[in-house]
């Protein structure tokens, strides 16, 4: 039971990151409030990555994942095409893995006026 | 806390140490203290062939954790797709090191004939694959990676003497031999044991970078812990060294009985170090 419990100390210390991100500039930026919904999304990382999952949240709506498409390759950039769902706030939740075999993670949000 | 990926990771991460750093401590301890273990020697292969097993086991489930880090799902484990494109990187070269490795150190112990050698290098290539991956071979040269395989091997050389000094030291029959074991042991740990303290100081400093680093970070924090962990270890091998094994050798069985005793506690406390460590390797970032 001690060892449990020393575990969960250690587990409770390791609020870090379980990823690396290391996503540099997104389009929409994160926290932008914006006019109209954009026809897309797109992401610019530091080193080159292979995106594996893009989730996209609006509003109170249960999330979508977002077609990948042919963007299946390790890269700096990817943009990807976006169903607008109307005014409010839309949440991206990405995932992926760097070329080093780190597994990365991060989202941002925008907001639809 | 991290998420229930990252718990998972942690725990496959401490049952690969374990299986890693205890076939390879087995094999090393049997070549090196041939005479002191001889009387044990089918026990110690049958133990190495499990720890070897198990850090197969462990390897694969590793990376199919990393799958499901990928999708962020359960799906991610079995997902080929995910698996291939992980295969790939540094992560698939490590686990092939893996697997190769503990297949050699299974056979090298199930056949003689094959020889001490080739288990050798099965235990090589198995904690080689540790330099492969991870926050060292991001930011290290070459030497550093040298310098975790010297770390490595140095630990598993500590913890592989454990198992055959417990047993040899819980049966009177076999004081004499306990005794030349751990005289044994204690005479190569002077040596061995500093080099991998400096190796693990060294590696440790080149990670966290300042002293600021080790209190402000949650990284440096459980690096901390660890060091505290590890002092008692030595302690605990201090007193193991220099009060029970002279005793035993002058032919103290009641010495015996505590080192055995002070090797059961030794154990637990290096669990929660490699438990420490498993977490600093698996879900905490570097101090930037």
């Amino acid at each position: 039971m001690k060892y449990f419990a020393l575990f969960a100390l250690l587990a409770s210390l390791a609020s870090g990151a379980f990823a690396h991100s290391r996503v540099d500039t997104t389009t929409p930026e994160n926290g932008a409030v914006i006019a109209e919904v954009p026809a897309g999304i797109s992401f610019n990382f530091a080193d080159d990555i292979r995106l594996t999952r893009v989730e996209m949240t609006h509003a109170d709506h249960p999330s979508v994942q977002l077609d990948l498409g042919d963007q299946k390759s390790f890269d700096r950039s990817f943009t990807l095409p976006l169903t607008g769902m109307g005014v409010g706030i839309y949440r991206i939740e990405w995932r992926g893995l760097g070329i080093d075999g780190h597994a990365m993670q991060g989202e941002f949000t925008f907001t639809v006026e | 806390m991290p998420d229930i990926w990252g718990q998972a990771a942690i725990l496959t991460k401490l049952l690969l140490y374990v299986g890693a750093l205890g076939a390879s401590g087995l094999v090393i301890v049997q070549i090196a203290f041939a005479t002191a273990t001889s009387s044990l020697t089918q026990r110690l292969r049958r133990q190495a062939i499990a720890l070897a097993g198990l850090a197969l086991v462990a390897s694969l489930l590793g990376f199919m954790l990393r799958g499901a880090a990928l999708t962020g799902g359960a799906d991610g484990m079995t997902d080929p797709e995910m698996l291939g494109l992980l295969w790939q990187t540094p992560v698939g070269e490590a686990l092939l090191y893996r697997l190769a490795g503990g297949a050699l150190i299974i056979v090298g112990s199930l056949i003689s004939r094959f020889g001490h050698w080739g288990t050798l290098v099965g235990c090589v290539l198995l904690l080689w694959s540790f330099a492969q991956i991870g926050h060292l071979a991001d930011i290290g040269p070459f030497y550093v990676r040298l310098l975790l395989l010297l770390h490595l091997l140095g630990v598993a050389f500590w913890i592989g003497v454990l198992p055959p000094l417990h047993r040899l030291s819980r049966t009177p029959d076999h004081l004499s031999q306990a005794a030349q074991l751990g005289h044994q042991f204690g005479q190569a740990a002077m040596i061995i044991v500093p080099a991998l303290l400096l190796a693990g100081l060294v590696i440790g400093w080149l990670l966290t970078g300042t002293l600021a680093a080790l209190i402000s970070t949650g990284y440096g924090q459980v690096l901390m812990i660890k060091l505290a962990l590890v002092a008692v270890v030595l302690i605990l091998a201090a007193a193991n060294k220099l009060h029970f094994v002279p005793k035993m050798q002058a032919g103290d069985a009641n010495a015996a009985r505590h080192l055995a005793r002070s090797i059961q506690i030794e154990t637990a406390v290096i669990l929660v170090v490699l438990a420490a460590t498993a977490t600093l390797t698996s879900v905490l970032s570097l101090p930037s």
